[in-house]
């Protein structure tokens, strides 16, 4: 049988991996899979001690977390979505409107690169109408 | 709906119920320019309201009261008083008597002519629906006065008065002049209002806090003047501390030519014929309290011959038209208060007959002078300043002849009705002068409202000379003309100052005769009545005066122009005297504005000093704040390292530090 210590390592390296990614990452999405990450580890631990005691308290738990990052999850990526659409960049150094007013701007030296000009969708015609179609061109 | 219960309360409601009107007009641009229909209908409903109640009054000597009481519980309870267990309730209680009916009959009259002179001479004026809404609040506060049946009623009315007084003299109040003259006016009259709550309390303690009604307060005057002598005569002289404020009496009576800032209908409704002569109309409603202080009877009489003679030696060489108006106003309610101090109770009916018959006859002859003044000013372009034109009586001759009416009455020339009334101020002062304590002094009064009758009518004809008379000059930019809205209420309001007096007094006493049945007269008198006779030395005697002021500023003004300036250049120190008003304003200024201000810069100084003190205080967490500010930068990395930090710091401590 593993020992509950192995069980506690993986959950440790998850959350520590969660952790460094949470502090060193920009981009918003990134930060929200490592909170996510952390989330885990912390699950894995609960659910190690809830076979090693023996009973399902920690799995109940777990659950929980399960459902309420589920939540976290939807909240999360709507607001991103939001906040792309107003600047149309995921970084997140470029929100610091909750400073106080007379401390100065954290200026980023090293930004991310341009975002890519969006790639025009294709546009395709409404279900059930017939598409408009340069018919003098098609039959001559 | 139309008994005379009923009517005394209309005749205060309606010029309320039209102020409300114009008020709302006001609001609805379209409808501005017609703000004066509703006050010019409910002044007129209110005139005729009066003269019912009038006409009442003279079949049935008995007030009219509202509401009427045939029992207690009719009563309409305004506000109650608590105090030490007694729960005192004050009723909203309207009675007419024959001086409340004499007083709302001039009042709502002259209201209405002046009303509709308005209509004429504020026409496009900016905020013209103000103007009408306060001129008719003014008339519902006024007639409350006039037909409160108690003190703090009457007080209400007398505040309210106040109040549009000063509303309408700041009325221009982008003109600075003008909202200065407001906050004096208010400030001055407040300063006597203080003494009359005063009076009015001490009053009320002294009955045993049993209401501030008039006829029980009455009724105990003469108990309570014999077991407070000194504290009735303290409530009396408070309560004449008030009307002297309202009334524009010697110390107080500076607010008066400076009121002249506001519109001249408003001259001549609230600052000459009616807001003015409150205070006399106080005094006369309590007789009863002052004919039991004959010490404070003569203040009152001396304050007023003060007032009379020093208002008509500073009138004698103004220069403004209206201010010369203005300081006869001072001087004519001066003679008010001389026949009101005369009263003693062999002498009461007599002697508030002679005030409030003054009142009367001046009210009319007064609004008829200044509405002409007015009527020049609107022709001249707002220039009042009589060095500026002269010789308007071709060109403005309906004016002309109201201004002589008025001029004619105001300066007592037999036959005209400032003369009756003046003649009577006279007699009465010359009566109170035979026998009493203080015979002497009133003797001396006499004599001094005599000089002051020779000085009336030579600064009234002064001043009319100089408009009417002479060669036609007029300042550029005048236009004179007549808009009959205006010459309407001229010619009615000047044959009512060429005839009121001699058709109502000398020889019918009619005025005389319904007045002294007022309740309040027959109390003060106690039995006494007025001998009826006219005492023709005195009539020819002060006739003689009146037309050797006349005489005098015909050939000052009109046979020999000139002689004024060189007398003025014989006499220098007189001359500026008067011309500055005996410095009173430069006196009052050095005597309580510059210590007041003094006061107020030390008291800025204590407050920049606490303030700093406080400022001290305050910049220490601001300093802190300062240093620690720098972490709130809005990233939230820099959030998440804090925490995740602090977190660390937290488990290291406990692995560390826990046994």
């Amino acid at each position: 049988m593993i020992p509950v210590s192995h069980y506690l390592a993986v959950g440790a390296v998850l959350f520590t991996l969660g952790l460094i990614g949470f502090l060193s990452r920009r981009n918003l999405i990134v930060m929200f899979l490592s909170a996510e990450l952390m989330l885990q580890g912390v699950a894995v631990n609960f659910v190690a001690f809830s076979r090693y005691h023996g009973n399902l308290h920690g799995q109940v738990f777990t659950l929980f977390v399960i459902a309420v990052a589920a939540c976290e999850a939807g909240v999360a990526l709507a607001l991103f979505l939001m906040l792309y659409r107003r600047k149309r960049s995921l970084d997140v150094s470029l929100w610091q409107a909750l400073r106080e007013t007379d401390v100065p701007e954290t200026v980023d030296t090293e930004p991310l690169p341009p975002v890519s000009p969006e790639e025009p969708l294709p546009k395709l015609p409404p279900a059930g109408v017939e598409p408009e179609r340069d018919e003098e061109r098609q039959y001559v | 709906m139309f008994d005379p219960a009923h009517l005394v309360l209309y005749v205060p409601a309606l010029p309320l119920f039209g102020a409300v009107l114009a008020a709302i007009c006001g609001m609805v641009t379209e409808l501005r320019r017609f703000a004066h229909l509703p006050v010019l209908v409910c002044a007129g409903l209110s005139c005729v309201c009066a003269i019912g109640v009038a006409a009442h009054l003279a079949n049935n000597p008995s007030p009219v009261s509202y509401p009427q009481l045939s029992s207690s519980a009719d009563s309409i309870h305004w506000f109650s008083i608590q105090y030490e267990k007694s729960n005192m309730v004050v009723e909203f209680a309207l009675a007419a008597d024959q001086l409340a009916g004499v007083m709302l009959l001039g009042v709502t009259f002259i209201g209405f002519w002046i009303v509709l002179f308005s209509v004429g001479y504020m026409h496009g004026s900016y905020g013209y629906s103000r103007y009408f809404a306060t001129v008719s609040l003014f008339l519902a506060s006024m007639c409350l006065i006039i037909l409160a049946d108690n003190f703090l009623l009457m007080f209400a009315g007398w505040e309210g008065v106040g109040l549009c007084s000063y509303l309408l003299v700041g009325y221009w109040h982008h003109k600075n002049s003008a909202a200065d003259a407001a906050r004096k006016a208010f400030l001055v009259t407040r300063l006597g209002d203080v003494g009359l709550i005063l009076g009015i309390f001490l009053l009320w303690w002294m009955a045993e806090l049993g209401g501030f009604g008039y006829e029980r307060i009455f009724g105990a005057a003469p108990a309570l003047a014999e077991r407070y002598p000194t504290m009735f005569a303290a409530a009396c002289l408070l309560i004449v501390c008030g009307a002297v404020g309202k009334s524009a009496q010697f110390p107080l009576y500076v607010w008066l030519p400076d009121a002249m800032e506001g519109p001249t209908p408003v001259s001549a409704l609230i600052h000459a014929a009616t807001m003015v002569t409150a205070g006399v109309y106080l005094l006369a409603r309590c007789t009863v309290l002052f004919v039991q202080v004959p010490g404070v009877q003569l203040t009152v009489a001396m304050i007023g011959a003060f007032t009379a003679l020093l208002a008509a030696f500073i009138a004698l060489t103004q220069h403004d038209l209206k201010r010369v108006l203005a300081y006869s106003t001072v001087s004519q309610i001066g003679y008010m208060f001389l026949a009101v101090g005369c009263a003693r109770p062999s002498l009461a009916a007599i002697a508030v007959t002679a005030a409030i018959f003054h009142l009367f006859t001046h009210a009319f002859f007064k609004a008829v002078l200044f509405l002409s003044s007015g009527s020049v000013m609107h022709a001249m372009h707002d220039v009042i300043d009589m060095r500026e034109f002269g010789g308007l009586r071709k060109v403005l001759p309906i004016t002309h002849w109201a201004f002589l009416a008025g001029a004619l009455a105001l300066a007592g020339i037999p036959l005209f009705s400032g003369f009756w009334s003046k003649d009577m101020i006279l007699e009465s002062t010359l009566e109170a002068g035979h026998g009493g304590r203080f015979g002497t002094v009133y003797i001396i009064l006499f004599v001094v409202a005599l000089i002051t009758a020779l000085m009336t009518a030579f600064y009234t004809f002064r001043a009319y000379f100089r408009t009417f008379w002479g060669e036609l000059r007029m300042p550029e930019g005048a236009h004179p003309h007549e808009p009959a809205v205006m010459t309407v209420p001229l010619i009615v309001l000047g044959i009512g100052a060429v005839t009121v007096g001699i058709v109502a007094e000398p020889f019918t006493h009619w005025f005389s005769g319904f007045i002294t049945q007022s309740p309040v007269i027959v109390t003060a008198s106690g039995g006494h009545t007025a001998d009826e006779h006219l005492n023709w030395p005195l009539i020819l005697g002060s006739s003689a005066v009146a037309i050797v002021g006349f005489a005098i500023a015909w050939y000052v003004y009109l046979k020999k122009p000139g002689t004024a300036e060189k007398f003025a250049q014989k006499a220098p120190t007189l001359y500026y005297l008067s011309l500055n008003k005996l410095y009173v304003d430069e006196i009052y200024n050095l005597l309580f504005v510059q210590p007041a201000t003094l006061v107020a810069g030390i008291c800025g100084l204590v407050e920049a000093v606490v303030d700093d003190l406080v400022r001290l205080v305050a910049t220490i967490p601001r300093f802190l704040g300062v240093l620690i500010r720098p972490i709130q930068n809005g990233l939230v990395q820099f959030y998440a390292l804090a925490m995740v930090l602090g977190v660390a710091g937290f488990v290291a401590w406990l692995v560390l530090m826990a046994k």
